[in-house]
């Protein structure tokens, strides 16, 4: 019969190779549930260094109320390409920024938001804020007449930031018409704004005034086509649709639209021009003495302007190209017999119709994230956050259990097999 | 309003501004003689004094007697030059040393600018009919006026553009006949109105 001493040197025995049996077995069979970490939107930044030690089969977790910025993004994502399981939750708002150069030869931009309706976004540039707008419909813009540095909006903490694009690089606009004022003064306005006006007025037959190279129409050469009546024929129906499905701008004024060298590409049919009962007594605005209203609009144009109920301006795409139907074919009258500030005002609106169909040239194409990104940011955050990461997912449970320390258990196999040592030494034995 | 080009004439009250009657119509027909320009059958008489004169971008101004605009006429030639107008203002004297000339280039001058000479090679000279300057006048050395052949035409520039071109040729008087009798002519002396004409419409 052993003794009860005897029995509690063997059990301390058998719990220190029982305990050595379990740390063995621990470190060659994988654990059927992760260690995770967790993060807030408010501290993730000082984690991620901690999380960048821990082993890779760490699980890391991020519970985001913003979007985290750019670096943060790049970081969790690199992390996940290390191995580790990483997930984010959360609702932050979904925020996007845009820019483009204003096919404008005085430069400027066009900065593009769309963030949650009835937010108020911060635009500011790297000198200071640009505007403070009230988001509706998801969307906003903005324009800039220069900025330094990004672009960067904000919108209930979260950053985006777009990069301040090359000014465009705009090519001559041609004017065509007969020698008459609204030629004349549509050139000199887009002149006086800056673009580089070529012209060929017609005079008699075989007589024409130009102005400029006679470059062949070509969006290499030209950047839009001003046709002022129909003499624009002389430049041919084919090599006018051709220049347009390229990518060339055509505006339409007045009769033009009514020449059969651009019967393809006009919006609508051209209507009997329009007369006011009553001439202006003194100053003349736009189409204040009438104009040439656009009818059976097609299905693919769109109405810019209206008068009277008639469609005074109206616009298609064709091709790559836009064309504009502009039915007031006297806004010289506007320029030289308008209110004070009309010649500006005439100068201003002829430069934002050539303007909005002007041909660019456009940069090589990018992935949009690529394209978007700067050095101090990214125009959607989210977008970002989920190429990096992935979409939003919840949080993985935490590993079931409690976890012991090793260095502990090694602890008691030495603290069990001391005590069984010291009571066979207290017995007399070896 | 029609859209055709109508030639205007300045009506201004402090002289005779209606000193050549006849030009208007003989004007009228040389431009739809040489030209496709659409044109207005007859002429238009445009009171400086009275805004409406800004519909009329080309604006032929002459007389004998000394021109002191008001008020209003200098704020409205002011504004006509500045939004792209082009005033032609022939000396019907012909005489350096006359009323007209003295106080019309000095009127000129307070409301738009000091004239210069127009350069003979300008394009104003090739924009239809070649000349090599302003094509001299039978009424320059008809022992009137200052007996001059005058080689320049002044001008007040805008920009790059003509806004004020001034004349001491007499083309009043050389202009101011019936048109019918240029059939009489082995050269028509009006052609450098369509010259005129065509650069304000087309520069």
């Amino acid at each position: 019969m052993r003794s009860r001493r005897r029995r509690f040197e063997i059990g301390c025995r058998i719990a220190a190779f029982a305990v050595l049996g379990w740390l063995i077995g621990s470190s060659l069979m994988p654990r059927a549930q992760l260690e995770s970490e967790r993060a807030s939107s408010r501290d993730i930044g000082v984690r991620l260094a901690r999380w960048t030690r821990l082993p890779a089969s760490v699980a890391l977790h991020a519970d985001l109320k913003t979007t985290p910025d750019a670096w943060i993004s790049d970081w969790l994502g690199a992390l996940r390409r290390t191995g580790h399981p990483v997930t984010w939750s959360g609702t932050p708002p979904a925020v996007a920024i845009a820019t483009d150069a204003l096919s404008d030869p005085a430069g400027g931009l066009r900065i593009d938001i769309a963030a949650p309706s009835g937010s108020v976004v911060t635009v500011r540039d790297g000198a200071s804020v640009i505007d403070t707008v009230r988001v509706a419909s998801l969307g906003a813009t903005v324009t800039a007449a220069i900025a330094v540095d990004s672009i960067v909006g904000e919108v209930n903490g979260a950053r985006f930031t777009a990069a301040v694009p090359d000014p465009a690089r705009l090519r001559p606009v041609l004017v065509v018409g007969e020698a008459a004022w609204e030629g004349k003064f549509v050139a000199r306005a887009l002149e006086e704004r800056g673009w580089h006006v070529d012209a060929r007025f017609a005079v008699a037959p075989r007589v024409d005034v130009t102005q400029g190279a006679a470059a062949p129409l070509d969006t290499s050469r030209v950047s839009a086509v001003i046709a002022i009546d129909t003499t624009i024929g002389l430049l041919g129906a084919a090599a006018l649709e051709r220049f347009v499905r390229e990518g060339g701008g055509l505006v339409l004024v007045g009769s033009a639209a009514s020449g059969p060298a651009v019967a393809s590409l006009t919006a609508g049919r051209v209507g009997a021009r329009t007369r006011p009962a009553v001439l202006p007594p003194d100053t003349i605005g736009l189409g204040a003495t009438g104009f040439y209203p656009v009818r059976a609009l097609r299905p693919t144009a769109t109405a810019l302007d209206r008068r009277g109920g008639s469609i005074a301006i109206a616009a298609r795409r064709v091709g790559a190209g836009r064309v504009v139907q502009v039915g007031y074919d006297d806004s010289w009258r506007w320029r030289m017999a308008g209110g004070p500030g009309s010649q500006a005002a005439h100068r201003e609106w002829w430069s934002r119709v050539v303007g909005s169909v002007a041909y660019v040239p456009s940069l090589p194409s990018l992935p949009t994230v690529a394209r978007t990104t700067t050095a101090r940011g990214v125009g959607a955050p989210l977008a970002h956050l989920v190429e990096r990461i992935g979409p939003s997912r919840t949080a993985p449970p935490a590993a079931a259990g409690w976890h012991l320390d090793q260095r502990m258990l090694m602890a008691v196999i030495m603290i069990l097999l001391c005590l069984e040592w010291g009571s066979r030494r207290l017995r007399g034995l070896a | 309003m029609t859209a055709e080009f109508v030639f205007a004439t300045a009506q201004y009250e402090s002289g005779d501004w209606d000193s050549a009657p006849l030009l208007p119509a003989n004007i009228i027909d040389t431009i739809a003689r040489y030209t496709e320009i659409a044109v207005a059958p007859t002429g238009v008489v445009a009171a400086l004094s009275d805004v409406r004169m800004l519909r009329y971008p080309l604006l032929y101004l002459t007389g004998h007697l000394p021109v002191r605009f008001s008020d209003a006429e200098r704020a409205n030639v002011r504004r006509f030059v500045d939004r792209g107008g082009l005033l032609f203002v022939d000396d019907h004297n012909h005489d350096v040393d006359g009323t007209f000339h003295k106080t019309a280039t000095e009127e000129i001058a307070r409301t738009v600018g000091p004239l210069a000479r127009l350069p003979n090679d300008h394009p104003l000279y090739s924009a239809f009919f070649k000349f090599d300057g302003p094509p001299t006048t039978s009424h320059e050395l008809n022992g009137w006026g200052d007996n001059l052949v005058h080689d320049h035409l002044l001008a007040v520039m805008h920009g790059n553009r003509i806004g004020v071109l001034y004349s001491n040729k007499d083309y009043s008087s050389e202009w101011n006949y019936h048109p019918d009798t240029k059939r009489f002519m082995s050269v028509d002396n009006t052609r450098f109105a369509v010259n005129l004409v065509v650069y304000a419409l087309t520069a």
